[in-house]
């Protein structure tokens, strides 16, 4: 820095505010705590930027473990659809199994029936 | 940053020669240059939650003090006064403030001759002593035009105040 800048470095020292300077801010400036910045508008207080980052890391946790909890249950509640689907198919083929059986034996014991009565003919 | 009304006042008595000087500076004129320091520390009060540190503080009053300095130099500007661009063919100093300012007051009305962003970049340098690096991040401009508005700055300050120290000592 040559002599001339250091002449105008001393000369450009910050001069004095006016006084009562800080009393005519103060004056204007609304009164109480300096505002806090709010969070989504609701009045939540989050200064430093350690803490925005803080809510936003539990924010996507929240979201994450949110869509995983969905998924989960989406999964189970397909489970429980399938089991009650494959429950009632058992349960209608085990009762078409009866109905067939007992269809069965009744066609037995008619054709058993109409031989008796033609061997009675026949002996007459 | 947070602050009680008492710790706001603190801040504003640690930064009010800063901020004072340098709307001054830019705009040569007492009562504006309250005005606009005034406004100054009212953003500040709004914006101090953003603030993280001392040094953040600081930076940003040095900032928004040169915005709003050179805004109302361009208010005036447009209102009537001035215009920027007149600032820049070099013009001397008017007779009625050569005469009637002490010596070591000619460096700020030698500063006036300058246009509002070279007076700007040269505030930053020499009253608030910042490194042109420094200067180009507070006021986002190329370091190459910042070191240009310093270079000339000073040449030009330098031409007229030899000028002006010859009209001085002819009386």
């Amino acid at each position: 820095m040559d002599p001339f800048e250091q002449e105008l470095r001393e000369q450009l020292q910050a001069r004095s505010a006016p006084g009562g300077f800080a009393d005519r801010v103060m004056a204007r400036v609304p009164h109480g705590r300096a505002p806090r910045e709010t969070f989504l508008g609701f009045g939540l207080g989050f200064r430093q930027p350690v803490w925005r980052w803080a809510v936003a890391a539990v924010l996507v946790a929240g979201m994450v473990l949110g869509g995983l909890e969905h998924d989960r249950q989406q999964r189970l509640a397909g489970e429980r659809a399938r089991e009650q689907v494959l429950l009632a198919l058992r349960i209608t083929g085990s009762t078409l199994r009866d109905v067939q059986q007992k269809v069965g034996a009744r066609d037995e014991r008619e054709s058993f029936s109409q031989k008796g009565t033609v061997r009675e003919k026949d002996d007459q | 940053m947070d602050a009680s009304p008492q710790e706001f006042r603190a801040i504003v008595e640690r930064h009010q020669a800063r901020v004072f000087s340098i709307a001054y500076r830019i705009l040569g004129e007492s009562g504006v240059a309250e005005e606009v320091a005034q406004d100054v520390f009212l953003e500040l009060h709004r914006n101090l939650p953003r603030l993280a540190s001392e040094e953040h503080l600081t930076a940003w009053l040095r900032r928004v003090a040169c915005h709003r300095g050179t805004d109302a130099l361009r208010r005036r500007a447009a209102r009537g006064g001035m215009a920027a661009e007149e600032y820049q063919d070099g013009m001397a100093l008017r007779p009625v403030v050569r005469d009637f300012i002490p010596l070591m007051n000619r460096v700020e009305q030698l500063l006036l001759t300058l246009p509002p962003q070279q007076r700007a970049v040269m505030l930053l340098r020499y009253q608030e002593d910042l490194e042109p690096e420094d200067i180009a991040l507070e006021l986002k401009m190329p370091l190459a035009t910042v070191r240009s508005y310093l270079q000339r700055g000073v040449k030009m300050l330098r031409a007229k105040a030899d000028r002006t120290l010859k009209e001085y000592s002819r009386g």
